[in-house]
């Protein structure tokens, strides 16, 4: 492993991408998108006091699922299209190894797909004008931002490393990316519901008066209404059963999710009524709350006056973090699959795959 | 006694059920210039390759300047040079800096890559479009570009697939001085070719590959020493008149005697009766204005080999 070899070919394949007018298109397009997603989402949390946490929350999600579209098409055919235009042998011929190859391709790879987090930095930057945007918060979701660009980018060089054509690689590593985006909540959403407890449900109601239909008050009076701890409650249950779904049991599916990744990962702020203030403690909420398993036998009052339920905050310090095992399970995909590209691509080939030629 | 820069002994090579390769032995000197001759589809190309150390042989053993390719593949390519038979050059990167970067890969530091690009761009001539976009050249510049390639890192063993393909006469012409001048400084130049014409002016001796195998030297030898065709010209008269003097003094029936254009066309046993035919049609007083081999030594055993395997 030579770094002035790796780098050489990192930037054999940067150079002629940024010579290619439609990089720059792609870039303009990038901007375009999101010029607009700021300006939405200032509108959309003017009603808060410091809206700039959601606002950066959701410019720096719409960066992941810009790269995660892109990056695919960038690296998906880096491998097989050069051995498609005979440029890979010119590459094999030199004293450069194949891991370097290979490394090299994926480091040029991720850093295009940074250069795209790049052109989000000013929108960032304005998101922060909003106010209320922690340090902590921007210093780990770009972390995050980073490290996901780059299993994208390993994905996409390494699946055009496994499969001969250019065309099947670009349509597999979009694929697994879009079975970590869109198949990890269609798998949960299935899953979860398909799996059923069955919850029995014991209702004790208030005794209404049967001409005013007002309730019936300890003190004999009608002036309880606002009040249920006053109210005169029925001695009998009314039981009830029926089924709920198990988010809890497959809760973990969603953690291979990058967008959960980045929004478990990254700490987030409470607004005034206890609820997470940007995208990123929203998610976090929702994915925590499936972590919790439904009570299967549950009691109502009408004349309880406990409040239901735990608090957001309550939710996620009884639950665990996931990210970690979710980013872990990633990057080891990646290296796993980059091992696979660096075998099959090693000189001199003993086997090939059929329909290729080395030069 | 010159020692091999390339030795291949039993080598073979098949995918799936296609065997490009079936049995390859063979040995090129340094200090010399081998042709490898072939028809289409005789397995050169794949025999280039897995003399570049690219492609595993499934039996046999190489070695390019004494190294085994397979076992030490960055010992064996700092040792050869291999210009494939299409240029597969980055698009976008103009000639010196395509040069520029197989050089950094070769090892060269950033300056003498820079240098080495420049001295290999005036060798291979193309100093004036050096820093042209690859993708502009033509077919014969992008040749030029390619062995320029292979020569970046000087390497001791050269395999040149189809190096003359798309070249201009003058360009051929450079390109077997160029040839001619890196065998002299005892490299070992293998040169697959189909222009036999061409070849037969650079190479110093020749190998010849019918259906994936080697074709021994006896055949070879066998080949060459075949009847071959002469043409003869005469000075004063066209060749329809020609023809009956000159099958007179040979002693031939002038119906055996084909006439081509401005040629009679005679078919002699080897070399010697040649000379003897010579001799007689000049001693009979015929102004014979030119009397030449119809084919190169190569391309009449050549066609003469694959005649036969057919």
């Amino acid at each position: 492993m030579n770094a002035s070899r790796l780098w050489t070919i990192a930037r054999l394949d940067l150079t002629q991408r940024i010579r290619t007018v439609s990089w720059y298109v792609m870039l303009g397009v990038f901007a375009l998108v999101l010029v607009a997603t700021t300006a939405l989402s200032f509108l959309s949390f003017s009603s808060q006091e410091d809206s700039g946490s959601g606002v950066y929350s959701v410019v720096v999600l719409i960066t992941l699922l810009l790269v995660v579209l892109v990056s695919p098409t960038l690296s998906g055919n880096s491998i097989n299209g050069d051995r498609d235009a005979a440029t890979l042998a010119s590459l094999q011929v030199t004293q450069a190894t194949t891991t370097e190859i290979v490394l090299g391709k994926f480091l040029a790879a991720w850093l295009t797909g940074l250069t795209f987090a790049a052109v989000a930095v000013p929108f960032l930057f304005v998101a922060t004008f909003g106010g209320g945007v922690r340090p902590i918060t921007v210093v780990v979701s770009t972390v995050v931002l980073i490290v996901e660009t780059g299993v994208v980018a390993a994905l996409g060089t390494a699946i055009s490393g496994v499969l001969a054509r250019p065309l099947f690689s670009v349509a597999a590593t979009y694929l697994v990316v879009a079975a970590l985006t869109l198949g990890t909540p269609i798998a949960f959403a299935l899953i979860g519901t398909g799996i059923t407890s069955e919850r029995v449900e014991h209702y004790q109601s208030a005794v209404y008066d049967e001409v005013t239909g007002a309730p019936e008050c300890k003190d004999g009076t009608t002036a309880c209404i606002d009040n249920p701890a006053e109210q005169v409650c029925r001695d009998d249950d009314q039981t009830s059963t029926y089924s709920v779904p198990r988010f809890d049991y497959v809760w973990w599916i969603l953690a291979a999710n990058p967008f959960v990744i980045l929004a478990d990962a990254t700490p987030s702020g409470f607004d005034a009524q206890g609820y997470p203030e940007d995208l990123f403690g929203q998610t976090r909420y929702a994915l925590r709350q499936a972590q919790i398993a439904p009570d299967l036998e549950v009691f109502y009052s009408e004349c309880d006056t406990t409040p239901s339920g735990p608090s957001p905050q309550e939710v996620l310090d009884s639950t665990v973090p996931s990210w970690f095992v979710g980013l872990g399970g990633q990057v080891l995909l990646a290296g796993l699959l980059m091992w696979w590209a660096i075998v099959r691509t090693a000189t001199p080939a003993r086997r090939l795959p059929p329909g290729t030629r080395i030069a | 006694m010159t020692t091999a820069g390339i030795v291949a002994e039993g080598v073979r090579r098949s995918f799936g059920d296609v065997h490009a390769v079936r049995g390859v032995t063979f040995q090129a000197p340094e200090g010399a210039v081998t042709g490898l001759v072939g028809p289409n589809g005789a397995g050169k190309t794949t025999l280039l390759l897995m003399l570049a150390s690219l492609l595993a042989p499934d039996a046999g053993t190489i070695r390019i300047g004494g190294v085994d390719p397979i076992a030490e593949p960055a010992a064996a390519r700092a040792k050869l040079g291999w210009m494939p038979d299409s240029l597969g050059a980055w698009p976008s990167l103009s000639a010196r800096e395509t040069i520029a970067v197989t050089g950094r890969l070769s090892g060269l530091s950033r300056d003498a890559a820079a240098a080495r690009a420049a001295e290999l761009l005036t060798t291979v001539g193309l100093e004036t479009l050096g820093d042209a976009p690859a993708r502009v050249l033509s077919r014969g510049q992008k040749q030029r570009l390619g062995l320029a390639r292979a020569l970046v890192h000087d390497p001791r063993v050269l395999l040149l697939d189809e190096p003359a393909s798309g070249l201009d006469p003058q360009a051929r012409i450079d390109l077997r001085l160029l040839l001619r001048a890196l065998a002299a400084e005892g490299r070992t130049v293998l040169v697959s070719s189909h222009i036999l014409s061409e070849l037969e002016e650079v190479v110093d001796d020749a190998v010849f590959m019918v259906q994936g195998e080697t074709v021994s030297s006896e055949r070879v030898a066998e080949a060459a020493g075949r009847a071959r065709t002469w043409r003869v010209r005469l000075a004063d008269r066209d060749a329809v008149a020609a023809a009956l003097p000159v099958a007179q003094t040979l002693g031939l029936d002038v119906a055996t005697v084909p006439v081509d254009r401005r040629d009679v066309l005679l078919s002699f046993e080897g070399e010697t009766a040649a000379a003897a035919g010579l001799a007689a049609l000049v001693a009979a007083g015929l102004p014979v204005a030119e009397f030449s081999a119809a084919s190169g030594i190569l391309e009449h055993t050549f066609l003469d080999l694959e005649g036969g395997a057919r």
